[in-house]
């Protein structure tokens, strides 16, 4: 998929955008010098906060009648977003080094109506360009990747990534269910196992992005679930399968893996979507 | 060097008042890399940089996992300025490939010394002796929920006592002139090595309830969890096969790791049981394991029994 992706607003939940149809495109190539792996200095976002902390710092010192640090920060400012307007080619149009120069002009006749029209008129250009790139950005390049994470399939013993092994997780759930349905026990333990298996080992990727400090809140989101494998392994080992039982259990896990794949799957989705 | 043995000769003329100043290498205080610090203590380095704390940084794996270190929260015992008794590291700026240092560890910004678990007269720098090295709540700073285990254990033995074991009196320093001033003192091997457990660690038993096999397996050996970690991905795997008659056979695979919760804490048994229409003729059950840096199984026991 390359260039346009559709999506559904309530995919964004959180972001709000007016319309019922979100057309997110895809950030420019030059972008991507600006994050890792080409580059640990965020350069781009740190031009960023640089424009924010002088525009802020503007308004500052005017209030405290400072005139000339607020001159100064002016010109710092629109030095920042003209640099910024080099950075990324393809984004030329949405930069408009005038209106950065005249807050300057404005600052620098101390005029106060003309500070806050040309602030307002620079402010606008900034946000133009966030509602049309910002969130498509933080996903691609902010939001760690699912793409390196590998999981060790504990069946099978080998290395799989998430996608791949999220198929054999489900699989498996599904083997169990189709079993179980059919009466066919000794085919639903076998797939129990596996089912069980995978989905605890399903937690070993967490801490490839979550450190110590999160550890409490992971385990909480997990909590559930893992007692409902509890269940089914103490079930599928019992003489006589309790059915409900299990299928009462699997629901609980499926509303876990949800709640996995609201925080986690939609940005990778889009990511992949984006990655040719 | 030249300089220096005349500066050693002199001292034994003058005396000793001058010594310390003459010898003052002011650059150690200034958390240099190890090599720097290898200048003298010539085989500790050797030995650290054999060890997984001299790959902390530079570990591909966990460049990856870090996205290329951009993920900030990862670094800080990844590359540690100071380790401080309770408190996790913060991220230091310089020399990060060096990994967790011998300055991140020796070096103390409160006292401008080196500290270290002796008392030493070392006058290229500071020293000062300092028992917390002696504690296994030294490495709990990032080796944090290895460390809860430990304690949960109630073992006497602190880690430093199978992670760095004592490898008899040895010279601290292999420089000139230092190695010919200084006796032989008490050494802890600086490589870290990760260890593996031994089949005795590990305890077996096959029992039977109802018709379900129940087999339990036990850590009696290593007073933390089986296998342990705080960030890394270390594994254990546990193959049970029972044979039955006629050549059937049944096969049940788990894989024990600290982020699954199934490891084997230091004294609780593992209990794995599965539904049995007819007894085995015999058991036999397998553990490997595979460190988080390494892509290798190591086989750890084997055990079989005949019903
Ligand atoms: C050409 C597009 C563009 C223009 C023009 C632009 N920005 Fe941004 N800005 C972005 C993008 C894209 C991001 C998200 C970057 C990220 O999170 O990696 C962003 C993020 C930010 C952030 C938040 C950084 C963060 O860490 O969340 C601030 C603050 C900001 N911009 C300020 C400004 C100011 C002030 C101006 C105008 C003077 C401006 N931007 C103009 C594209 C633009
Ligand atoms: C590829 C990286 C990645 C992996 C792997 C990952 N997460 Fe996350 N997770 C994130 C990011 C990014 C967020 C957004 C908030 C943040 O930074 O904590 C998040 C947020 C969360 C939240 C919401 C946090 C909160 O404070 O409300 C939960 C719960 C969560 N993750 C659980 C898990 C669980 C459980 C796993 C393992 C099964 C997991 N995550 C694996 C990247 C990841
Ligand atoms: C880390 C939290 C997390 C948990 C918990 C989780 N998933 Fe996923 N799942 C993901 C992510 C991320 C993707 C997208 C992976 C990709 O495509 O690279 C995904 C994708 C999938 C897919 C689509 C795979 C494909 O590419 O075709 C299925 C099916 C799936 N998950 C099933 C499940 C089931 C069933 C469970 C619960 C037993 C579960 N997942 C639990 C994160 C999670
Ligand atoms: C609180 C300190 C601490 C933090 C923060 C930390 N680590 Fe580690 N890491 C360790 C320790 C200690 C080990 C050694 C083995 C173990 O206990 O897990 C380790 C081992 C590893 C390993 C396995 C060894 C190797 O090099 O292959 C990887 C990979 C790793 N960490 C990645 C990460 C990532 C990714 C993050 C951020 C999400 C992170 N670490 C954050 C302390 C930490
Ligand atoms: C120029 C030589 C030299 C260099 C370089 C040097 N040391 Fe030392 N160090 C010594 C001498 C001499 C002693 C005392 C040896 C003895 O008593 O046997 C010593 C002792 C020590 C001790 C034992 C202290 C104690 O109280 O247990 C530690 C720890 C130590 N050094 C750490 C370091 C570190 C870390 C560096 C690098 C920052 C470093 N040293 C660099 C010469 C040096
Ligand atoms: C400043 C943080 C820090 C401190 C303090 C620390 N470690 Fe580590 N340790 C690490 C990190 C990070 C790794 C993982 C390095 C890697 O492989 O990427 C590690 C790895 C190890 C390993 C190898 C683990 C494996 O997976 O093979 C052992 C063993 C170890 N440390 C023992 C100790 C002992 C014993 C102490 C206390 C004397 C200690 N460490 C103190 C950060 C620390
Ligand atoms: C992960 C932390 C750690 C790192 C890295 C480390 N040390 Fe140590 N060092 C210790 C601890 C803990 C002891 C005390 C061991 C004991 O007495 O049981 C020690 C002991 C020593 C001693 C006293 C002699 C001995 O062997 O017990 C010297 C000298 C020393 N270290 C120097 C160094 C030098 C030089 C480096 C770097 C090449 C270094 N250390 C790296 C933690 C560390
Ligand atoms: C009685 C000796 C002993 C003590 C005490 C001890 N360990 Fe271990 N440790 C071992 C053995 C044996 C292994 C190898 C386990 C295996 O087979 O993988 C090990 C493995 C490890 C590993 C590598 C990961 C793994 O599971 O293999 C780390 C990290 C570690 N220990 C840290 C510590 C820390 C931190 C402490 C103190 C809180 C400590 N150990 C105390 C014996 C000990």
């Amino acid at each position: 998929m390359k260039g346009k992706v559709a999506l559904i607003s309530i995919l964004l939940a959180g972001i709000s955008f007016s319309a019922d149809k979100l057309i997110i495109k895809k950030p420019p190539e030059s972008l991507s010098k600006y994050y890792p792996p080409k580059s640990k200095k965020f350069e781009f976002v740190s031009n960023m906060h640089k424009m924010s902390l002088a525009f802020y710092a503007v308004n500052l010192n005017i209030n405290a009648e400072n005139w000339e640090k607020a001159k100064e920060w002016a010109r710092n400012l629109e030095k920042t977003y003209k640099e910024t307007a080099k950075m990324v080619p393809e984004w030329k149009k949405y930069f408009k080094p005038e209106l950065a120069e005249n807050f300057r002009k404005a600052v620098e006749s101390q005029n106060v109506d003309e500070i806050i029209k040309t602030s307002k008129e620079l402010g606008r250009n900034c946000q133009k360009c966030h509602q049309d790139n910002m969130a498509i950005v933080k996903i691609m390049y902010r939001f760690p990747s699912f793409e390196k994470i590998k999981i060790e399939d504990p069946i099978e013993f080998t290395e799989l990534e998430t996608g791949k092994y999220m198929r054999k997780l489900s699989n498996s759930m599904k083997a169990l269910r189709i079993f179980l349905l059919q009466g066919d026990t000794e085919n639903a333990r076998q797939a129990g196992e596996e089912f069980i298996e995978r989905a605890r080992q399903l937690k070993t990727m967490c801490t490839k992005c979550h450190t110590e400090e999160e550890k409490e809140v992971i385990k909480a989101s997990m909590k559930k679930s893992s007692e409902a494998l509890d269940v089914i392994a103490e079930a599928i080992s019992a003489e006589n399968i309790d059915k409900n039982k299990i299928f009462n259990s699997l629901n609980t896990i499926g509303m876990s893996c949800s709640k996995c794949h609201n925080v986690h799957e939609i940005p990778a989705l889009i990511q992949e979507a984006f990655e040719e | 060097m030249k300089k220096l043995f005349i500066a050693f000769t002199s001292i034994f003329i003058g005396g000793c008042g001058s010594f310390e100043k003459i010898f003052v290498e002011e650059d150690l205080l200034k958390r240099p890399e190890a090599k720097r610090c290898g200048d003298c203590h010539a085989e500790i380095y050797k030995e650290w940089k054999k060890s997984r704390h001299a790959k902390a940084w530079v570990s591909e794996k966990f460049r990856e996992e870090s996205e290329e270190y951009s993920k900030v929260k990862c670094l800080k015992c990844h590359a540690p300025l100071e380790v401080l008794e309770g408190k996790k590291p913060v991220t230091r700026d310089k020399h990060r490939e060096d990994g967790v240092n011998c300055s991140a560890c020796h070096y103390r910004e409160e006292t401008n010394a080196i500290h270290g678990p002796l008392k030493v007269w070392s006058p290229p720098h500071p020293s000062r002796q300092d028992k917390f090295f002696k504690k296994s709540k030294y490495c709990a700073s990032c080796h944090e929920d290895t460390y809860k285990e430990w304690k949960m254990s109630g073992s006497e033995k602190s880690c430093q006592s199978c992670h760095m074991p004592y490898i008899g009196k040895r010279d601290l320093i292999q420089n000139f002139p230092y190695h010919l001033l200084h006796l032989a003192k008490p050494r802890h091997d600086h490589s870290f090595p990760s260890l593996k457990a031994k089949s005795e660690d590990i305890e077996i038993r096959i029992k039977k309830e109802g018709k379900r096999r129940i087999i339990e397996i036990e850590n009696v050996g290593v007073p933390h969890n089986l296998p342990t970690a705080d960030q890394g991905d270390p594994k254990y795997y546990i193959i049970i096969e029972a044979y039955y008659d006629k050549g059937k056979t049944r096969k049940i695979r788990r894989t024990l790791s600290p982020e699954a919760g199934n490891a084997l804490v230091y004294r609780k048994p593992l209990r794995i049981s599965f539904f049995e229409s007819k007894d085995p003729k015999k058991i036999k059950v397998t553990i490997y394991r595979r460190l988080s840096w390494k892509k290798e199984r190591e086989l750890i026991k084997t055990y079989l029994a005949s019903m």
